[in-house]
């Protein structure tokens, strides 16, 4: 099975800017897959070279085992694509952009207008189907932009941001949609800023920095990657100096009146012992809570570690940063694997 | 090539000027009956013949050569630019057309506009002045080839405009000299020696002295030599089209 995408060294440049640095990322068929990364990460310049907005400068990049450029026009027929902007055609009613669409990629008119109307209804824009594009509200908006790429039925549907600026009500239909679809055998690959997002919806994630790949792991995964806290309420009241009680788990104290926050590496594991020493140390526990570190501030630590490591020295560098590093070079391996296996069958 | 995609982009673009007559085929109508009511019956009447023809008779084909290249090009051309200023030309771009498919679709469609328009300048023609059809395979044949070639033109027009003014600058400066001095309004004939030969460096005059020569039968040059002309260098335009379309250019950077 051909995985839906799959870069190698990856480059684009602009001049001198550099916005991709030879990427290296595979996304198997049926995957939801996440990127994430801050602006001018490069995330939509990636997409841009997958639909053929973009001209790659170097590397291979291919849809469902088609490359890009040289069969592109197999690669583009797999895909579905709802962009950031409002790229709609002005002239025409959304039913009939929708028609048009579906008529590039082949289908005759008769099936195109069925398949509009029927994306129109699934998407919840059927009434407006006579409308014009401007004449649409911004949440409707994106409503079209997600038919205009389900009306082709791709294998591959890419969303570039596909949430931003829309109400509460309207990401959590778009999240079941997508969803849905997911369930029904689409490969999804998103982009977005929120981190709930990729964390509620995709099975992995890339974290991008600057043209690059930071990591790439399960939401699950990148979660552990991160410290918890432990906050308890003691009696009396700690000093601020209550480390020397502590063993070596913690990694950080904080203590603020009756109030002490431990940050350690696992809390489950690490709260019986913690409970153990303060209580050896003369305190009694009022009351205690177990936080684990959220994705976002996963991703802040990834993307703020990846621009550090340009001028620090390796000695300077932390345990989880060379642990992050080690995941990645076992991703690395696994998609050496996979492009053996491609090899093997190719043969 | 004319697959469903292709004829689905070639429907899309016929459509966008079909369903806006008032601003597709109103203002050129409009143009040409001042044209025929002030050089042809006004001033028209002042002149001598040319060539035997009546002046008004004679400016018939110019005019109607000019509107069919002026509309093809101005179609082309604000078709791709519009749909780069607003980017939804992105919805041909990343389907699985071909480049040449995009090129066909909009090619064609511009053509048949400019051709359209030129059928209503002849009618509009035909109230002021009989007209014949001298050598009508011929004629055809020329204005289909020079539609397509500004058609082509236009296209190249629509990827390198920055912006609205820079269509204005390709359509006013470059265009329309060259069509006024494409000897619309005179003979060859009665120019001097040196300008005569000046004048053919224009492409014009040649599209224009064969869709004269389709009409009345009278010629400055050589019909099929310019027809020949002509047709090379409609299909080194539309080879550019197509590369262009390849490498993206102003497309996809």
């Amino acid at each position: 099975m051909q995985p839906a995408i799959e870069t190698r060294e990856l480059i684009k440049e602009y001049g001198e800017l550099r916005a991709l640095k030879g990427l290296s990322l595979t996304v198997e068929e049926g995957e939801f897959f996440g990127l994430l990364g801050p602006n001018g990460a490069g995330k939509t310049t990636f997409i841009n070279t997958l639909v053929g907005l973009v001209h790659r400068t170097s590397g291979d990049a291919s849809v469902f085992g088609y490359d890009v450029e040289s069969e592109y026009q197999l690669a583009r027929n797999k895909i579905g694509l709802a962009p950031q902007e409002f790229n709609v055609d002005r002239f025409f009613s959304v039913r009939e952009v929708l028609i048009h669409k579906a008529g590039y990629h082949g289908i005759p008119k008769a099936e195109a207008t069925e398949r509009a109307d029927e994306v129109l209804k699934r998407v919840g824009i059927y009434d407006k189907r006579d409308e014009r594009f401007d004449w649409l509200s911004g949440g409707m908006k994106r409503r079209l932009l997600l038919a205009r790429a389900l009306v082709t039925d791709p294998d591959l549907l890419i969303l570039d941001e596909p949430t931003a600026g829309v109400d509460v009500q309207l990401r959590h239909d778009l999240w079941d949609l997508v969803t849905e679809l997911n369930e029904e055998g689409t490969t999804v690959l998103l982009t977005t800023h929120y981190i709930e997002e990729a964390e509620r919806l995709c099975d992995r994630v890339a974290i991008m920095n600057e043209g690059q790949k930071v990591t790439v792991a399960t939401p699950d995964d990148l979660k552990r990657r991160g410290t918890d806290t432990i906050t308890v309420d003691l009696e009396p009241t700690p000093p601020t100096a209550i480390d020397s009680d502590l063993g070596p788990y913690a990694l950080e104290t904080t203590v603020s009146g009756d109030r002490l926050e431990v940050r350690v590496d696992e809390g489950g594991p690490t709260a019986p012992q913690l409970l153990h020493d303060l209580e050896a140390a003369g305190y009694t526990i009022l009351d205690l809570e177990i936080s684990r570190t959220s994705l976002e501030e996963i991703f802040v630590e990834l993307t703020e570690r990846e621009d550090r490591t340009v001028t620090r020295s390796d000695d300077e560098r932390t345990e989880s940063e060379r642990a992050s590093d080690a995941t990645d070079g076992r991703e690395r391996e696994h998609e050496n694997e996979h492009e053996h296996e491609q090899e093997r069958r190719a043969v | 090539m004319w697959t469903v995609g292709s004829r689905t982009l070639f429907r899309r673009e016929m459509l966008r000027f079909l369903r806006r007559p008032k601003n597709t085929f109103l203002p050129p109508a409009i143009t040409n009956v001042l044209y025929f009511a002030v050089f042809g019956v006004i001033l028209g009447g002042r002149i001598d013949q040319i060539a035997g023809f009546d002046y008004i008779l004679f400016i018939v084909p110019g005019l109607i050569a000019l509107g069919t290249i002026s509309n093809a090009f101005e179609n082309a051309s604000f078709s791709v630019f519009h749909g780069r200023w607003n980017e939804y030309i992105h919805e041909t771009l990343t389907s699985p057309l071909s480049y040449v498919e995009m090129v066909a679709a909009y090619v064609a469609a511009s053509a048949i506009r400019g051709l359209i328009v030129g059928v209503i300048i002849a009618i509009i023609g035909a109230f002021f002045t009989p007209i014949t059809i001298t050598h009508a395979a011929f004629l055809v044949t020329t204005m289909v080839v020079i539609a397509v070639l500004f058609a082509g033109f236009g296209i190249i027009s629509g990827l390198w405009a920055r912006d609205f003014d820079d269509l204005t600058v390709m359509n006013q400066f470059i265009v329309q000299p060259l069509v006024f001095f494409g000897a619309v309004f005179y003979s060859l004939e009665t120019l001097s020696p040196l300008w005569r030969q000046v004048s053919l460096f224009n492409p014009m005059v040649y599209m224009v002295d064969s869709v004269r020569y389709g009409f009345l039968g009278y010629s400055d040059l050589v019909p099929m030599v310019s027809l020949a002309v002509l047709t090379a260098l409609t299909v080194a335009v539309l080879l550019v089209d197509v590369y262009l379309f390849k490498i993206g250019y102003g497309l996809t950077e």
